[in-house]
């Protein structure tokens, strides 16, 4: 009877903890809202593009994390760096064509991430350790073979990538479309459900039957994926690139897939929420700017937010 | 005078009585037993006795005084400590600096000779005058370590120390050693309140028993007036039996045939043959192995060697997917850790290992799936309204059942594998779950579970094979064994001859 009566008074508890989550966030949805709406000059269709456009590039970034977090995997500190190097390989090989770049591009960012994903999934070692490894020997990598140098297109084509569609800025597009696609991964096919067991519960994964370590590795492919699809974005959008490009993008990632709600502790996630947590963010930066903040002061308020709704999720994973 | 009593005692969780109205009292120099099944009440009452929870009405009195126990520090204070089952020692410290870890008169700094003084005198007390106080704690086995937890209560001048469960991971030999402790313990006029489940250990070392059952102290005896029968009834209510489906026991062909199983350090030779439609039962205690030989033969020992046919064909260890290939399916003892995917909703965990059958071209049918998480819900009693609910949301029992689900409905019966499938179960969902087993067994599966709970295995095996250290001790087919005999070989395989 002591357990039952414990489970039923925790029950409550964790339900008034989730309820209360869910009404904090609709209210801190509610007040960024109001806030946005009534800053001059944010409702121009010159600042919703440039929104758009800026949150394009972190953003597939932020759906490749999403398949990180949700294996339980916390994150990647190596994704930036795989989105300039990325950059860099597509400028280097425009020489051949844009598609064959791009598909160059994306095998190059998938063995990088794929192979750190093998080393986490088969031997279980620390995710985070391996993602600051590869994050060194992105750097060096880079820094050896192009001499520290900025890489320019190696051919033509680069245009394509810019202007719109229905008003839409392309990159805008690119995002929409990885967030979609993500998303049909994460909730209709079976690859996406075992990353979900595997995140949820490892041991009771491999019990079950499934092949965790191969599953993990498949989310850390599709996270590289994501990064190169951010890399090309970059290297079309600013037609040259060092490894500066995508630096800082993992941090920004994480906190968009938590300020969207993926749990940290894996097993839970959607890619349409981090698409919800890197507007948010974006919002909150694009706002900050419109009214007149400094940029320290931007940051600072950007970090407090991150923080409050990160905290936030912790009371209510809380057991 | 009683040196702790209480009176009256009555904790309630919401609308749950989890003690009503306990009255009993503790004599210096005495060995309390108290017993009671899963949820009887024994560790609310212990909480509450070591100040983590307060009760809701009654008196508690220390040495003639009434006294609030308000928290673990205060009981503490009081003389009151808790040695828990959880080991709580600091590996890389010394036996020296667990002894004093947490204590409260220890300064900043150290005065390091009194300090050790005192430490030796209660390892000496307890019968550990071999042990260097710089050993470090990781250098001792757990028999060991639980003994110095005891010299460390000793040393916060403990009057009454309340031992939950200490032997529940021990060999007999450490055990002997625990005993020894507590004789000396009594010895110095101290108390010990001692939970466990071994019966066996309450007429060993006890000198009273107190049993709880459903929140109600329904009694308090000296051991040396009751039996082992007795006891069992009073902490029932019932004769044992009523909880187990009664069937007709028969021998089928053969489904699993192992030989010569090796899981280096725990499982030496061992060989076992289990039938179709019957279930087989591992009988051990923990460390016996018989959790590590299923374990192996659901490919989860990643050191297991040995030869294993199943329905026939030989199956490859050391591998989850070559059991399955082989139609071997596993129930972990581990639930939360292993056996169901808690932050996942019923229903995921249902069809977790179904949704090859539901996909095409790499895209889950889920309408289909839905139906199938319904049937299957259904089949093993559980609520559909409760299927979108997380699984960490629902009772033990019923996470059991989600475990059973998932391997409902495969093509043909194969071998079902189980450890300890009602460990943290309540009495209700029990029933339902041996209902499950023989269900499973009616439809052809061969069926072998590991038990620690020997009323368990001689109320469902249509075979006992009994285990000590690694090995086989006896093989019965149901009605050759019973109680004595089959506690005899899971502790002394010597006096079982």
């Amino acid at each position: 009877m002591t357990e039952l009566a414990l489970v039923t008074r925790f029950e409550k508890h964790r339900a008034r903890v989730r309820h209360a989550a869910l009404w904090v966030r609709l209210a801190a949805a509610a007040a960024i809202a109001a806030f946005a709406l009534t800053t001059p000059g944010f409702l121009t269709p010159l600042s919703l593009n440039a929104l758009f456009t800026a949150i394009s590039f972190v953003g597939c970034v932020a759906v490749g994390m999403t398949f990180i977090t949700l294996t339980g995997n916390i994150m990647s500190l190596a994704l930036g760096a795989t989105v300039s190097a990325s950059a860099l390989m597509f400028l280097a090989t425009l020489s051949f064509g844009i598609i064959p770049a791009f598909l160059l591009t994306v095998l190059f960012a998938v063995i990088i991430t794929g192979l750190q994903g093998f080393l986490v999934g088969h031997f279980r070692a620390n995710p985070i350790l391996v993602s600051i490894a590869a994050l060194s020997l992105l750097l060096g990598g880079a820094a050896f073979v192009t001499g520290g140098h900025r890489i320019y297109p190696a051919g033509e084509g680069l245009a394509m990538f810019k202007g719109r569609i229905a008003g839409i800025p392309k990159e805008a597009l690119c995002f929409f479309a990885t967030v979609l696609a993500g998303q049909f991964i994460l909730s209709w096919t079976r690859v996406g459900r075992l990353m979900s067991m595997v995140g949820s519960n490892f041991r009771a994964a491999t019990a079950a039957g499934i092949d965790a370590a191969m599953i993990i590795t498949a989310a850390y492919v599709i996270a590289g994926a994501c990064a190169a699809v951010s890399g090309v974005l970059l290297a079309a959008r600013y037609g040259s690139g060092d490894m500066e490009l995508g630096a800082g993008y993992d941090y920004t990632a994480i906190a968009a897939v938590l300020v969207g709600g993926t749990g940290i502790s894996g097993g839970s996630g959607s890619t349409l929420r981090t698409l919800v947590g890197v507007t948010v963010i974006a919002i909150i930066e694009v706002v900050l700017l419109l009214r007149g903040f400094s940029e320290q002061l931007q940051y600072l308020i950007t970090g407090l937010i991150v923080l409050a709704v990160i905290m936030l999720h912790a009371a209510g994973e809380k057991r | 005078m009683p040196v702790l009593a209480i009176a009256g005692v009555t904790k309630r969780f919401g609308p749950n009585t989890v003690l009503k109205n306990v009255s009993l009292s503790l004599e210096p120099g005495e060995i309390r037993a108290i017993c009671g099944e899963n949820g009887a009440g024994k560790s609310t009452l212990v909480k509450i006795l070591t100040g983590l929870y307060a009760p809701d009405e009654g008196t508690v009195t220390l040495g003639g005084a009434a006294v609030d126990i308000a928290s673990p520090q205060h009981a503490q204070e009081l003389g009151i400590a808790l040695v828990a089952q959880e080991l709580s020692l600091a590996p890389a410290l010394s036996v020296l600096d667990n002894i004093w870890l947490g204590n409260r008169e220890v300064p900043l700094f150290h005065r390091r000779n009194s300090l050790r003084v005192r430490a030796r005198a209660a390892l000496d007390q307890i019968g550990l005058s071999d042990l260097a106080l710089d050993t470090p704690a990781s250098a001792l086995n757990i028999g060991r370590r639980q003994l110095v937890e005891i010299a460390r209560m000793l040393t916060r001048d403990a009057r009454i120390l309340f031992l939950d469960e200490p032997t529940a991971t021990l060999s007999d030999v450490e055990i002997e050693r625990i005993f020894k402790a507590l004789r000396a313990l009594k010895a110095a006029g101290k108390t010990v309140v001692y939970i466990t489940h071994r019966l066996g250990e309450v007429f060993d070392v006890c000198d009273t028993v107190s049993v709880l059952r459903n929140g109600e102290l329904v009694g308090t005896r000296r051991t040396a007036e009751i039996d082992r029968q007795q006891l069992m009834e009073l902490m029932l209510g019932r004769s044992a039996g009523e909880m187990y489906p009664s069937w007709q026991s028969q021998s089928g062909a053969a489904a699993l045939a192992v030989k010569n199983l090796q899981v280096p350090p725990v499982v030496r030779d061992f060989s076992l043959v289990a039938e179709r439609g019957t279930v087989t039962c591992l009988a051990g205690q923990i460390g016996s192995g018989a959790i590590t030989v299923l374990r192996a033969l659901a490919g989860l020992s990643a050191v297991a060697t040995g030869e294993v046919e199943v329905l026939g064909q030989p199956m490859r260890l050391r591998s989850v997917l070559a059991a399955q290939a082989a139609n071997v399916q596993f129930i972990s003892e581990d639930r939360a850790g292993e056996g169901v995917f808690l932050r996942l909703t019923a229903e995921r965990n249902l069809v977790a290992t179904k949704l090859r059958q539901h996909t095409k071209w790499g895209v889950l049918a889920r309408p289909k799936l839905r139906e199938t998480a319904a049937k299957l819900a259904n089949a093993v009693g559980i609520d559909r309204t409760r299927l979108r609910s997380p699984a960490d949301d629902l009772s033990g029992g019923n996470q059991q059942k989600l475990a059973f689900g998932r391997w409902i409905g495969g093509t043909e019966p194969g071998v079902l594998l189980m450890n300890e499938p009602t460990r943290g179960v309540d009495v209700g969902a029990r029933a339902e779950i041996y209902r499950l087993i023989r269900e499973f067994c009616d439809r052809g599966y061969c069926v072998v579970m590991a038990s620690s709970d020997l009323e368990e295995v001689l109320g469902m095996a249509d075979v006992v094979v009994t285990m000590y250290r690694g090995g086989q001790v006896g093989r019965y087919r149901r009605g050759e064994v019973d109680m004595h005999r089959a506690l005899a070989d899971i502790t002394h395989p010597a006096a079982a001859a």
